[in-house]
């Protein structure tokens, strides 16, 4: 029964999500609508585009929400709360984080439509600037905790948190994983009031659905990962460590749905000069300053 | 025991043969290219087998896997990069197109 | 045991029948992601072989691999979406038999092969992801740093060749904007 609980807190964090991203979003709180919004799709009919690529379209979102159920098998949610506890973890997140790429491709291509498939490719080139950017800050962390295992990355934090002992790998990582997933300001796969939609733009009905589910469950994975790599996972005073995760997580995950609101949207080749030309410069720079202060500081 | 060698043997054979079949049998640069990555693909199941079955304790074996996996990403970077100036000068990456190269 | 021969019966049929559909199927992207699933596939045979983290970066490093293949394919090809059906092949038969033969010959060495006695005992995942970064860093300390400076020097040579030169710049396109 060691998946059961996991998956009950996963479940209730994504439906906390979505209230939350309502809340920021249109203003109001409400607790019912998500579900009132998801049995609404359930009941819609799934439209098909003329000539398209029917096994792509129907596989894209699935996919996606495979690759996220992945990536959050390897989060703790405590020491003993955890799906899988691999010895290659923190590798295995970004191998699963990989498949939203090829998701997105093929959720892209799969419709037949102009739109799509532009937001689709654009997420190639998306990729192609945060893939490194999420890679070497995770290099950085690994370091430090002298292992992949996503439990000990956590344990090695007990003297001092990630986030104040590497914040310029934080920073980056913070980066890659809003245009991992795809969110404002670096939402320009879907890009709402451009691309009219992009990848989602074709999908309709319980597809949408599954689309929309698996958004929140990556959503979910990055900012547990956030949480196990840079803030200490469950580690903390006086409540019960799956607390400290869990609240640490939805604060994350609230904070990523939320930064979009104040800043613009970033044009595809000025994030990906960025990304090339300082960022991955700087996560040098970054695995440079941990490993001097991983032989010299001893916390 | 033995079995589970064998059958991972046979698998890479099964995927070098239909790499080499697709290597020689495409026109296009791309699609060559493919077949490439199916025939080292098969290299790799190969090795990984060796090693597991046959000298799980040499680590110099996952090593080997790691070097195939690199000739992997060298060869697509030097064929997309010859495919991008093909396509450039004459318009296409069809080695039908290509007999100009024998000289 | 027999768990493993069985998921490994499994993920080798899987590998085997996407790498057919490689290059069976018209449409240039399903192509690409066919052999993209080939590859994943390959990476879960390490998966059930116990080499976690080979199985891992396979899967990892393929992932990004074969979704730039796609986009490849796209920019290179006719009829990318394979609605044309278009004839792709030349020298089929000679290519079949050639397939034929070289799967034939390596099943023959394969089982033909005397490998010896079959090893049982394997360390846990993490003593041999240590294991394998001794490895890297220890006595193949040379070649690992080769293949590293072999990457870097294809990704400039390929940048390189990519490139347009300068002098074939259109020079009144340059000069219109100003």
């Amino acid at each position: 029964m060691s998946w059961l609980i996991p998956l009950i807190a996963l479940i209730g964090a994504i439906y906390l999500l979505a209230v939350i991203e309502g809340w920021s979003l249109g203003g109001a709180f409400s607790l019912a609508r998500p579900a009132r919004a998801a049995l609404a799709m359930i009941g819609q009919e799934s439209t098909k585009t003329r000539k398209s690529d029917a096994l792509f379209y129907q596989a894209g979102p699935v996919l996606l929400l495979v690759a996220g159920v992945l990536a959050v098998a390897v989060i703790p949610l405590a020491p003993d709360i955890i799906l899988a506890d691999m010895a290659t973890g923190a590798l295995f997140l970004n191998a699963a984080l990989a498949y939203v790429l090829v998701a997105l491709i093929m959720a892209g291509w799969g419709p037949n439509g102009a739109y799509a498939m532009i937001g689709g490719w654009r997420f190639l080139g998306q990729f192609l600037g945060y893939a490194m950017l999420i890679v070497m800050p995770i290099t950085a962390v690994a370091m430090r905790a002298e292992s992949l295992m996503t439990t000990q990355i956590v344990t090695s934090q007990a003297g001092l948190w990630n986030v104040f002992y590497q914040p310029l790998g934080f920073v980056l990582f913070m980066i890659a994983a809003q245009a991992l997933i795809f969110l404002p300001p670096l939402d320009l796969p879907v890009a709402p009031g451009e691309l009219a939609g992009g990848v989602e733009a074709e999908y309709s009905g319980p597809q949408l659905l599954v689309f929309r589910l698996a958004r929140f469950v990556i959503i979910l994975a990055l900012a547990g990962a956030a949480t196990t790599f840079y803030f200490g996972g469950w580690l903390g005073p006086v409540l019960p460590d799956w607390v400290w995760s869990g609240l640490k997580t939805m604060i994350i995950a609230a904070a990523m749905l939320s930064v979009g609101r104040f800043l613009p949207r970033l044009r595809e080749e000025r994030f990906l000069a960025l990304c090339w030309k300082l960022g991955i410069p700087l996560s040098l720079i970054n695995i440079l300053v941990v490993g001097v202060l991983v032989l010299v500081v001893p916390v | 025991m033995v079995i589970e060698l064998l059958l991972a043997l046979g698998i890479g054979a099964g995927l070098f043969g239909v790499g080499l079949y697709g290597a020689l049998s495409q026109t296009n640069l791309v699609m060559i290219m493919m077949g490439v990555e199916l025939m080292l693909a098969a290299a790799l199941v190969n090795l990984v087998a060796f090693w597991r079955y046959l000298h799980p304790e040499a680590m110099s074996g996952q090593m080997f896997v790691l070097i195939v996996m690199t000739v992997m990403a060298v060869e697509m970077a030097v064929g997309f990069g010859v495919a991008i100036a093909r396509f450039r000068s004459r318009g296409s990456v069809e080695m039908e197109e290509a007999r100009e190269l024998k000289g | 045991m027999s768990a493993q021969l069985a998921f490994l019966a499994f993920f080798g049929a899987a590998a085997l029948w996407f790498a057919v559909v490689v290059f069976r199927t018209h449409s240039m992207v399903r192509s690409a992601l066919a052999l993209l699933f080939s590859q994943t596939a390959v990476g879960a045979m390490f998966l059930v072989m116990q080499a976690e983290f080979l199985g891992v970066l396979q899967i990892m490093m393929m992932a990004t691999e074969m979704s730039v293949m796609a986009i490849f394919m796209v920019m290179f090809m006719m009829d990318p979406g394979g609605l044309g059906a278009m004839e792709m092949t030349h020298q089929k038969k000679r290519s079949l038999w050639a397939g034929g033969l070289a799967l034939i010959a390596a099943l023959g060495v394969s089982w033909l092969g005397n490998w010896g006695p079959v090893a049982t005992q394997l360390a846990l995942p993490a003593r041999q992801t240590e294991l394998l970064g001794i490895e890297l860093l220890g006595r193949s300390m040379l070649i690992f740093e080769s293949a590293g400076l072999t990457i870097l020097t294809a990704m400039i040579a390929a940048t390189m060749v990519a490139i347009t030169p300068l002098e074939d710049e259109p020079k009144k396109e340059r000069h219109h904007g100003h």
